[in-house]
């Protein structure tokens, strides 16, 4: 079946003069809802419905971009020609290239349910979260707006070179901020699901685990400059492993803007350590057919026991290392360029639980929450943020910590991770389990 | 954009046909235009509109939210009538009378991006380019990046406000990458406003490019940071991440109001040292956080936040100025029409003092002089902050030592600026994209050259420390 986005992007396709040119039609919808509570009441209700065009032009190798919200044809007339004109100010590079069709599969990414479940019932789930949290703990104090969102799309991707495809889905999450208050002391906790299917998101979880986090926290002190062993929870885990992302990708290697050139079946990681990149994990959020330019989704091995197995890539850098693209070419909107990026990446789980990961630590810090990791250096791979978390001793946590830094090089990182924990979890379309790391500074007083 | 008074007031009415307390309408064009260089040679060129509007209803403490991309007068329509049904008002309806409101003071813009050439924007990054690329041969890398945009803006309200007012920001920025054996480091820039082109006849992207090339270059001789507690010096040309971290954030009300702020609860006591007084003030020609009316059409004025160390006030929207009943401070932003606004810094400042920046230093015995700041974060709740160090030095002896890498501050915000000891007379701005609530929004922030006795600095132990 062609939907509305894939015969839009045609439509509009067929608008321009593609004889002495390559163009692309890049087209999105999306409705979303969001709804946000404050104690049991409504705070704030949004709706929304939004259409966007992304037009690509490839002259003679040189590229050109545009953009529009604009549906009448005299506005998509506009922005064909100011692709076509940009691209005239641009450098010519001949691995500028647009994808060939090629046989896509069918997925089921949109649970009818979602749209049909009414807007009270959501709301409730809000309120049930914020309820969980409160009722988990007295000295739970305030709620910074308990959330639940979903959002509907359907995108529509056509190119001259006979390309087109179209898909649908849709996802719901809640999320949720705390603060915990004692003798003058204010700590918060946050939690996050995310979900395909309405009927899979857990309030109860989701509150207790965001009041869980500021309670325990509460009480906490400082640590004097040390080293010793950390573990990292999954959340925090999947932050590091965020910034690790861009680097993977074969543009950045090719760019001279990798930790990761040059290194090719090498060991770049810990024997404990197997990450893949997928865009085809089931209920995965960067899950789809196809990539942001069409080419059809893949799971990618990146590191095998540590060893750098093969780079993220697009059309574009395929064609320059004269390789196949992984279907990894992505866009951060349909404003922006296409660029290249991990699908649902994530670091594969290790046959321990936390507790037991725990359970070998004579000294050492549990980090549930850092601070700054978006100043972490994807190019030099350099990192110091904010830490907090729970000072461990004789494999049980002790004491709350706070105001500690935790830095070091992500190169060295990755070779100290000395355990993987079972309890892989994923924070948007990156997951993670705990990590147990060992050689990191702690700064503390 | 052919939208006039009478349709504002019947798209309102049907807001508010269910009853509301307050409604607004923001109507948006956004023009961008973009040109991207690596490797030498111009990658892309990008333009596009971004046009819609957002309608919102107030009904006692539930705000209700819609937009749309269709600005026919029957898609405004069905957006108000969406924010009408999800308000479930029972409230009276208002009558609308629209006044427009001039701005009484003017962000002059000389030379309109739109009507400057292609052409003349690839000059601009290829001269960035060339310049950065030509000051050292250890530069492998160089990602000049120019965006200018003209958001063009209709705010009406049920309380009759209604302004109409344009927006342009042009803005450029260098990463510089450079490499020695296996190390690589990065060296940043950046430079805009609320300005034209001429942006560039006050600024020279080369000198930018040239300062980005030789930060990437020294990090690549400089040491790991030290780790622990110490002595720090931040600069006036450092930017100032820190006081929008440390003390910014936790100054706006929607965070005050929900008692997730150290610093709710604290109007008229000592907050920070004597010393120190911080002001927000969207008035300023030409800085990035600038503008004549905020995004529900309140006038941009200057605030003071924090006078001679006492809290004197907090930055305000138009509902939590209504929940706290005082006026807007014209705080009231958000990233487009697809967002509902919420309070905002603009640009936020330390006021500068009277010592001197180089006395300062040279009255420092040990510890660390930051002369660049990256980005930071801020828990508001406790107040703890981290910002990066993009540029530090070591201080021995009251003398610059040796550059340090790969550092971040940490600190507690009230207790921070309680023990800042010296402020230099200087004050340096630097530029940023401040994100909160998943919202971006251009601010720019500035302090003095401040000495704060102790702060964390996040490094690396020396092997024998160990």
């Amino acid at each position: 079946m062609t939907m509305k986005m894939q015969k839009l992007a045609q439509s509009i396709l067929k608008l321009a003069d593609t004889a002495r040119r390559d163009l692309e039609v890049y087209t999105v919808r999306h409705k979303s809802l969001q709804v946000e509570v404050s104690d049991g009441e409504v705070e704030t209700l949004r709706e929304a419905q939004a259409t966007g065009v992304g037009v690509r032009v490839i002259d003679g190798g040189r590229l050109g971009l545009a953009f529009t919200t604009r549906l009448d044809e005299g506005s998509l007339r506009d922005t064909i020609r100011l692709a076509t004109d940009n691209a005239q100010s641009a450098t010519p590079d001949e691995y500028n290239t647009l994808p060939s069709p090629k046989p896509v599969k069918d997925m089921d990414l949109l649970d009818p349910a979602m749209a049909q479940i009414p807007v009270d019932t959501k709301i409730q789930l809000a309120r049930d979260v914020e309820k969980a949290a409160r009722a988990y703990d007295p000295r739970v104090t305030k709620v910074r707006q308990a959330a639940y969102g979903d959002a509907v799309y359907e995108v529509g991707i056509s190119n001259s070179r006979g390309l087109s495809v179209g898909y649908e889905g849709a996802y719901c999450s809640t999320s949720l901020l705390v603060v915990a208050e004692a003798e003058g002391q204010a700590e918060v906790g946050w939690s996050y699901d995310l979900s395909r299917s309405f009927d899979k998101l857990d309030p109860t979880k989701v509150g207790r685990e965001a009041a869980a986090k500021a309670v325990e926290m509460l009480g906490a002190g400082t640590l004097t400059t040390c080293r010793v062993p950390i573990l990292l929870a999954p959340d925090v885990a999947a932050d590091f492993l965020d910034v690790l992302g861009p680097a993977l990708t074969a543009e950045a290697v090719q760019k001279g803007k990798s930790l990761f050139a040059g290194k090719l079946g090498e060991r770049v990681g810990s024997t404990q350590l197997n990450v893949m990149d997928s865009g085809l994990l089931p209920q995965g959020l960067a899950t789809a057919p196809v990539d942001d330019e069409g080419v059809p989704s893949q799971d990618t091995m990146l590191l095998d026991q540590g060893i750098l197995q093969t780079y993220l890539y697009n059309s574009y850098s395929a064609a320059r290392d004269g390789v196949e693209s992984t279907g990894n070419g992505v866009r951060a909107s349909f404003r922006g360029a296409l660029s290249s990026g991990p699908r649902n990446i994530h670091i594969q789980p290790g046959n321990r639980s936390q507790s037991e990961l725990l359970g070998e630590i004579s000294r050492g810090l549990l980090v549930t929450n850092v601070m700054g990791m978006h100043t972490a250096n994807p190019i030099s791979g350099e990192f110091s943020v904010g830490a907090s978390g729970l000072w461990i001793e004789g494999g049980k946590p002790i004491r709350p910590v706070r105001g500690v830094a935790i830095a070091g090089n992500l190169i060295d990182f990755l070779k100290h991770i000395v355990a993987v924990g079972s309890d892989l979890r994923f924070f948007g379309s990156v997951g993670s389990p705990s990590l147990l790391v060992e050689g990191i500074t702690i700064s503390g007083e | 954009m052919q939208i006039g008074r009478d349709e504002l007031a019947a798209i309102l009415a049907v807001a508010s046909k269910r009853g509301s307390d307050y409604a607004d309408i923001f109507i948006e064009e956004a023009h961008t235009a973009q040109v991207f260089c690596e490797q030498n040679r111009i990658e892309r060129v990008t333009a596009g509109i971004d046009a819609g509007a957002g309608i919102r209803v107030i009904v006692g403490e539930t705000t209700a939210y819609a937009y749309t991309n269709d600005l026919s007068l029957k898609g405004l329509k069905e957006a108000a009538e969406v924010a009408a049904a999800a308000a479930r008002g029972q409230a009276a309806r208002p009558s609308i009378n629209l006044c427009r409101r001039q701005s009484s003071f003017e962000l002059p813009i000389m030379t309109r991006p739109e009507t400057v050439a292609v052409t003349d924007k690839v000059q601009v990054v290829e001269k960035a380019n060339q310049a950065a690329r030509k000051a050292d041969p250890k530069v492998r890398q160089v990602t000049v990046s120019y965006r200018d945009i003209a958001q063009k803006v209709v705010i009406a309200n049920s309380a009759g406000g209604w302004v109409e007012d344009e927006r342009i920001r042009t803005n450029l920025s260098v990463i510089v990458i450079a490499m020695e054996d296996d190390r690589i480091q990065t060296g940043y820039e950046s430079l805009g406003g609320i300005i034209g082109f001429e942006l560039f006849e006050q600024n020279d992207p080369a000198e930018m490019a040239i300062k980005a090339a030789r930060r990437a270059v020294r990090m690549l001789g400089a040491r790991p940071a030290p780790a622990g507690r110490m002595p720090v010096v931040i600069a006036g040309e450092a930017g100032g991440t820190m006081v929008h971290e440390a003390c910014g954030h936790g100054l706006e009300a929607d965070l005050v109001q929900k008692g997730i702020s150290v610093y709710a609860g604290k109007l008229g006591q000592e907050v920070a040292s004597p010393l120190i007084s911080v002001v927000d003030d969207a008035t300023l020609p030409g800085k990035f956080g600038s503008f004549r009316f905020d995004d529900e059409g309140t006038e941009g004025q200057r605030t003071v936040l924090i006078e001679n160390g006492v809290l004197v006030g907090y930055l305000y929207d138009y509902l939590t100025s209504r929940k706290g009943k005082v006026a807007s401070t014209g705080n009231g932003r958000r990233e487009s029409y697809q967002h509902k606004p919420i309070p905002r810094m603009t640009n936020t400042f330390i006021l500068p003092g009277k010592d001197d920046p180089q006395a300062i230093i040279r009255e420092t015995d040990r510890g660390l002089l930051v002369t660049r700041m990256g980005g930071g974060q801020v828990n508001t709740a406790n107040g703890d902050f981290v910002f990066e160090v993009s540029d530090g030095y070591l201080i021995s002896g009251g003398e610059i030592g040796e550059p340090v890498r790969g550092a971040t501050l940490t600190g507690n915000g009230p207790k921070a600026l309680a023990l800042v000891d010296r402020v230099g007379g200087d004050l340096g701005f630097a530029i940023g994209l401040c994100g909160k609530d998943g919202q971006g929004a251009p601010v720019s922030d500035a302090q003095p050259t401040i000495r704060i006795p102790e702060l964390v600095v996040g490094g690396i132990m020396e092997e024998d420390e160990a």
